[in-house]
């Protein structure tokens, strides 16, 4: 248990280190180059991606292998929305909410489906929307794609990534610790049971989806922002699912920290690979797939809570 | 004079071409232990299920209180006042014992703790509360799964197999729980193939056989009913 003493020791330093990371990163812009600040951007749309996820999968236990779908209806949403005049805070938000308006219209037949019939309505979901994406040209721009006006906004874009990032941690916290958060496990864990002890499983499956679908929404609007130019391919890859993935289950599905952890390990990787073999990316994040999956389904924290018996907080 | 707290009447479930229930009656008093017993496959477990709503029923219906609860959903009739355990135990196994508790209840969230922890204690398990449910050993988990039908305190508590695999001493302690519910006024219906526990305990049995109900009666009648031995033992 030496490692469980040790880690209480560290415990005490959380607080105040995670202060002064933050405060950190609200300073980062002021010296911080052009690329620095696109790179922590993007680090913190992949933070808020995973730890989405993570609320609906990682706590219910129900894979969604089209969660993309959501950034890509936000990246839209946001699209049409700014090259129509609206402000681009708003219209982010407004891509949040039509990703909620989404996650509830396919979450009504969908969750009742059980998990693996789930998964594949997800994955249908989003080829679905990318083809849609294409086919309403007068919308979407169609195969062409969306061209937002010119702007530089990056600093800001880069602080409102790291509000999103920050909330869904913060709210991921809040479930997590909560009754609520415990119930949505049981689904996970047994859902004939969670039913048979009187919890309204679908419901609480309904809420845990609508609420992951938000910041997916929203980072989505935000990321078309930042790119300036959006097309049916770029903002519905599978890819992008299945990084969302990757980063939970190797941090840790279910717990608060891990798809932070996930995230900022796999994103600096890929940042430091990818730039010299792209190709290496796409066969790394197999790799990484099998080995989580044989050596380690419960991810870093899963692990180490598991062995040392730690609080859900760590 | 009130009327039973459970009622079945004509209860029908068929899985494809097999009738796991076929045309069961019965009614449950208030207050009283009663047990159901018949050969593997008799349908015990499928009526434990009908009457909980996790398996729909093909026909018949279910009373409860004076009311159907037939056509609910399983979450609907736990809150009507109908707890269960299971045969294959079902705690939440990446559950805290504590949290397994938690999850049940609602309302005040320190008053569900308090009873959560009163019922570790009474069944001596307070000092594992914090610890996952799934690393429990199989008499623990079995206990924790008792408990948290208890949480929230059902008026019909519906038990399939609480002795199987259980050690002696955890399973006088059982025992005495059951019939300390019973004797603050809840009904308790359990599903048991240990006939000592089932003679000792229940005040009626119900036998089943092949999806239709054999036997009812006190146990001394039923041990001696020729039915029942035949259905148990063969002519």
């Amino acid at each position: 248990m030496t490692l469980a003493t040790e880690l209480q020791r560290w415990g005490r330093w959380f607080l105040p280190g995670l202060a002064v990371l933050l405060v950190i990163l609200a300073l980062f812009p002021i010296w911080a180059t052009g690329y620095g600040v696109r790179v922590m951007l993007q680090l913190f749309m992949w933070i808020a991606l995973a730890q989405s996820w993570n609320l609906i999968s990682g706590l219910t236990g129900y894979v969604s292998f089209g969660h993309v779908a959501f950034f890509g209806m936000g990246a839209y949403t946001t699209g049409i929305l700014v090259t129509r005049g609206m402000p681009w805070p708003l219209a982010a938000l407004a891509g949040g909410a039509m990703a909620v308006v989404l996650a509830f219209v396919i979450g009504w037949p969908c969750l009742r489906l059980k998990g693996p019939y789930f998964a594949i309505a997800m994955l249908g979901l989003n080829e679905v929307l990318r083809v849609a994406a294409s086919y309403f040209e007068g919308l979407t721009g169609g195969g062409l794609g969306l061209s937002l006006p010119t702007l530089d906004a990056s600093v800001r874009i880069y602080y409102a990534m790291g509000l999103v990032a920050l909330a869904v941690t913060g709210l991921t916290h809040a479930i997590v610790t909560s009754r609520f958060g415990l119930r949505l496990m049981t689904i996970r864990e047994d859902e004939v049971a969670a039913e048979a002890m009187g919890i309204d499983t679908f419901r609480y499956k309904i809420y845990a989806f609508l609420l992951s679908a938000v910041a997916p929404g929203i980072v989505g609007g935000l990321a078309a922002r930042d790119m300036g130019y959006i097309e049916p391919i770029s903002v519905f890859p599978l890819l992008t699912t299945i990084t969302m993935i990757v980063m939970v289950l190797f941090g840790g599905k279910g717990t608060i920290w891990g798809p932070v952890l996930g995230a900022v390990i796999l994103f600096t990787f890929q940042e430091l690979v990818w730039a010299h073999f792209p190709h290496a990316h796409q066969v790394l994040l197999g790799a990484i797939i099998i080995t989580v999956v044989l050596a380690m389904p419960r991810g870093i924290l899963g692990v180490l809570q598991q062995k040392y018996n730690l609080p859900r907080t760590v | 004079m009130p009327g039973p707290i459970l009622q079945v009447r004509n209860l029908v479930k068929s899985f494809g071409g097999v009738t796991a229930v076929n045309g069961v009656s019965l009614s449950l008093e208030a207050g009283k232990i009663y047990g159901l017993i018949g050969p593997n496959g008799s349908g015990k477990t499928t009526l434990f299920n009908c009457i909980t709503g996790i398996e729909r029923r093909d026909g018949g219906a279910i009373g409860f209180k004076g009311r159907r609860i037939d056509g609910l959903k399983p979450h609907q009739v736990f809150h009507r006042g109908i707890g269960r355990t299971f045969q294959v135990i079902r705690v939440f196994p990446e559950l805290t014992a504590l949290e397994n508790l938690l999850v049940v209840t609602s309302g005040d969230y320190a008053r569900s703790r308090k009873r959560a922890e009163e019922l570790l204690r009474f069944v001596k398990l307070e000092r594992l509360a914090d610890e996952y449910a799934g690393n429990l050993s199989y008499g623990q988990q079995k206990l924790v799964e008792f408990i948290r039908v208890l949480m929230s305190d059902p008026e019909l508590i519906l038990l399939d197999e609480p002795a199987a695999g259980v050690n002696r001493t955890l399973l006088n302690e059982l025992l005495d729980a059951v019939r300390a519910l019973r004797d603050r006024g809840k009904t308790v219906f359990l599903v048991e193939h240990d006939m000592k526990v089932v003679m000792g305990l229940c005040e009626t049995v119900f036998v089943l056989d092949h999806g239709e109900k054999l036997a009812e009666g006190p146990p001394g009648v039923i041990q001696s009913d020729e039915r029942v031995i035949e259905a148990y033992f063969g002519r």
